[in-house]
């Protein structure tokens, strides 16, 4: 496989993966703030939302104030932000683009369909509720990945997207559980119900709140929602779940056995995987969150990089 | 319609049809159908508008989806336009397609005996048939190319030869040969995927040719003419990338002969081999499709600020290392001077007579021909002869004075660069003119596609049939407002 079509493979799934995920939050806070809104200011609400997506300092050159409708505005549509969801689909796009020799026809026309559909939202149709545009996004990623499964032999190619999409979403939820944890644990301690109420938009958003209730069984605690949406061995949105996807994506590329590396990508990810599959929550929570999460995030990033040095950009000697 | 009743003429989307001077190759008389086109008629005089506006936009929707688009900067937003479809097809008899299909036979089996002639022994020149002078004198004549052997002595892998038909005498006339990197084939495929959406039942009341095995036939070529025999071919199809026009193509034909897409920077010379990079390190190509053009191939030897090219690639080809198709250096026979000559091609290495006849041309190179054009700009067609695609054009007819002026400095200047034709008036096909809501005659060319594997010459029935959607004009290029139809070859007798 060209190392040119891996490449875009690999980033055609992070984008679709930030996009999905940002029309997930988005979605779920939107409703949620609108109900606690009598109760709380916007500002309070809408800026971590900002922060998730690493993008605060960037918003806040643009706009004054975090609202409703600043917010949803940059996030799903800002063309002077990288990570909005309409840049990240025309992004996918592009890439796709490049390589319709590779992908299969099915895959660039839908994946083609859901660009011209994002396109054709606007602020002003979002306005009358942002619900039916986050829907679009999230199951346009489904579709994205039904259709790359049912028509796409499972060869590199296929394992590139995996890894793309896992590695992007395991550092999504990181963040994901990073600032709400900080938001509502550390910072706010007052809240009461309202406080409940965000930790189910968190759910919510990663889809995990119907499996909390069967999981647990109990009222919305913030220690058992971070322990499943980071040590999970099940949850397909978990951290542990996406980093064990990364690394059987990364073992069929190398054809590598467990125990074993093939390059630093695998040798960091395999690190990152032990913590997770034999830390505690409560261990993790006596370190630090923070840090903890940071941690996996700063691998996350060296994984990336050395995937892109092994099969990506490496120097070819004449 | 009750027992007895006679059936009522309903022009529907026809009515006010005016076939006109032009020969029409729907109609032979106002409101009367040529054999061969009476069902698509009837079909579609039946529809009312709105139904036929709702099979329209069934196109444009497939279109869309498919990213057959091409983008427009200009208003800053990078909006996307549809290459403009039209849902009435072009329809040959089948008899008339032989005809067609032996004339570009013997001109392509011509046009590449000259490519071989003219990069090897040269007999033609030796012969004085045509000044040498005129051949070394071609902008696309490549010296690097001469006593290069190409595998299986083909030059001319794919052609696409443009033809008109002229309304005074109804016969199809050969305007413009392309056998650099001609392109447009995918839309053969495509205009005719859609149709099938579109007017199913047509297909089924017509026994219509397919076009479908292209780029199998396409692909069966380039497997040939690997230079390493007895091995499995590594085959690549280089593009300029995404942002060129025909990229569309590119990929679509890649992925139909399931062969590698690769851009410039995919590939690495070592040793006068080709590699591409791949995520398990270098595996060498064979064979290259390439859709780059010459100057741009490398720039170790033609243009040295080419980004697009692979350095070294010239060295490998002409090492034999590498097959490349078309062969470098077609241009010479595709230029629009050499072009008068090629008739006389085909009678002087084949023996035979054009079955295809040439447009009338004027060389201006020719002092006798250049006092006629200079006489007769005005009624003339002006074309440059080593551009393509419309570009460095006079339509004598339908420019002002001022052009005219322009193009007379520039021919007196350099007269070898020009030749002039005779304004041809293309025949018409009924076009759907969305601004009316009826059927309106719109000039229209032909190009057909043709593949030669050194033995025979494959052509799929039919090809590209252009259409210049614009009230009057005689221009079909995509990029001065032109369209495609679906063009369809009739199996037998009409």
């Amino acid at each position: 496989m060209l190392s040119r079509i891996a490449d875009s493979l690999f980033w055609l799934a992070r984008y679709m993966e930030r996009a999905e995920d940002t029309a997930r939050i988005l979605d779920v806070n939107y409703h949620m703030l609108l109900e606690g809104s009598r109760r709380q200011p916007y500002r309070l609400r809408w800026e971590p939302l900002l922060v998730m997506a690493g993008e605060d300092q960037r918003f806040k050159q643009h706009y004054s104030d975090a609202n409703a409708t600043t917010v949803f505005d940059f996030l799903a549509f800002g063309a002077d932000n990288p990570s909005s969801i309409s840049q990240c689909i025309a992004k996918a796009r592009e890439n796709a683009r490049t390589i319709r020799d590779y992908i299969s026809r099915e895959m660039w026309e839908d994946i083609n369909g859901l660009y011209h559909a994002v396109n054709r939202f606007g602020p002003q149709e979002v306005g009358a509720g942002p619900h039916r545009f986050c829907n679009l996004v999230k199951f346009g990623s489904h579709r994205f990945h039904g259709v790359s499964d049912a028509t796409l032999p499972r060869d590199e190619g296929w394992q590139f997207l995996r890894v793309g999409r896992f590695l992007e979403r395991a550092e999504m939820t990181a963040r994901l559980v990073d600032v709400q944890y900080q938001n509502l644990v550390v910072t706010q301690t007052d809240l009461g119900a309202l406080d409940n109420h965000q930790w189910m938009a968190v759910l919510k958003s990663v889809g995990a709140y119907e499996a909390y209730h069967r999981q647990y069984h109990s009222p919305i605690e913030p220690e058992r929602v971070a322990d499943m949406l980071i040590l999970h061995a099940l949850h397909p949105r978990s951290i542990r779940f996406s980093m064990t996807e990364v690394q059987a994506g990364l073992r069929a590329v190398s054809g590598t056995g467990p125990g074993y590396y093939a390059n630093e990508a695998e040798r960091f990810t395999g690190k990152v995987l032990e913590g997770l599959r034999y830390d505690k929550i409560e261990e993790i929570l006596k370190r630090g969150l923070h840090a903890y999460l940071h941690e996996v995030l700063r691998s996350c990033r060296l994984i990336g990089e050395d995937i892109a040095r092994t099969y990506f950009f490496y120097a070819v000697v004449a | 319609m009750s027992p007895g009743a006679t059936k009522v003429f309903q022009p529907g989307l026809f009515e006010a049809y005016d076939p006109s001077q032009f020969y029409d190759e729907m109609f032979s008389a106002p409101g009367t159908p040529r054999p061969h086109y009476a069902g698509i008629f009837e079909k579609l005089a039946s529809l009312a508008a709105s139904q036929f506006e709702e099979r329209r936009q069934l196109a444009d929707v497939t279109f869309l989806l498919q990213g057959i688009t091409f983008t427009v900067y200009s208003d800053g937003t990078g909006t996307e336009r549809l290459f403009p479809f039209d849902l009435i097809p072009r329809i040959l008899p089948g008899t008339e397609w032989e005809r067609i299909e032996r004339g570009l036979t013997q001109r392509v089996v011509a046009l590449n005996l000259f490519l071989q002639d003219v990069y090897g022994q040269q007999r033609i020149l030796r012969d004085g048939r045509i000044a040498r002078s005129l051949v070394y004198s071609c902008q696309h004549f490549r010296r690097e190319m001469v006593g290069v052997e190409v595998p299986r002595g083909i030059h001319t892998h794919i052609s696409g030869i443009d033809l008109v038909r002229d309304s005074k005498t109804g016969e199809f006339l050969v305007l413009e040969d392309n056998v650099r990197t001609p392109s447009g084939v995918s839309y053969v495929l495509e205009n005719r995927l859609v149709m099938t959406r579109c007017f199913p039942e047509l297909f089924q009341t017509h026994e219509v040719l397919p076009v479908n095995n292209y780029p199998a036939e396409l692909c069966k070529i380039l497997r040939v003419i690997s230079p390493r025999t007895g091995e499995e071919p590594q085959m690549a199809l280089l593009t300029p990338g995404i942002h060129n026009s025909a990229y569309f193509e590119h990929s679509f034909l890649a992925q139909q002969m399931g062969i590698e897409l690769v851009e410039g920077r995919d590939l690495v010379v070592d040793g006068s081999v080709v590699y591409m990079k791949t995520i398990r390190g270098l595996t060498r190509v064979d064979v290259i499709y390439r859709r780059v053009d010459d100057e741009f191939l490398d720039p170790l030897t033609f243009r040295p600020d080419s980004v697009l090219g692979v350095p070294g690639l010239m060295g490998a080809y002409r090492a034999g290392n590498v097959t490349l198709a078309n062969a470098v250096g077609n241009g010479v026979a595709d230029d629009k001077a050499i072009y008068a000559y090629v008739p006389d091609f085909i009678r002087y290495y084949l023996d035979e007579e054009p079955v295809l006849r040439n447009v009338d041309t004027y060389l201006c190179a020719k002092p006798d021909d250049l006092a006629y054009v200079l006489e007769h700009l005005p009624d003339l067609v002006v074309k440059a002869v080593g551009e393509s695609g419309g570009y460095g054009m006079l339509i004598g007819p339908a420019s002002a004075g001022r052009e005219i002026e322009e193009f007379r400095r520039r021919i007196t200047a350099e007269p070898r660069n020009y030749i002039a034709q005779p304004v041809i008036g293309l025949s018409r096909v009924p076009s759907y003119d969305p601004a009316t809501g009826r059927m309106a005659g719109r000039h229209v060319d032909l190009r057909p596609y043709c593949l030669y594997n050194g033995d025979d010459v494959i052509i799929v029935p039919g090809g590209l049939t252009r259409v210049a959607l614009q009230p009057g004009s005689l221009v079909v290029n995509s990029s001065q407002g032109g369209g495609s139809k679906d063009t369809w070859v009739l199996r037998g007798e009409h």
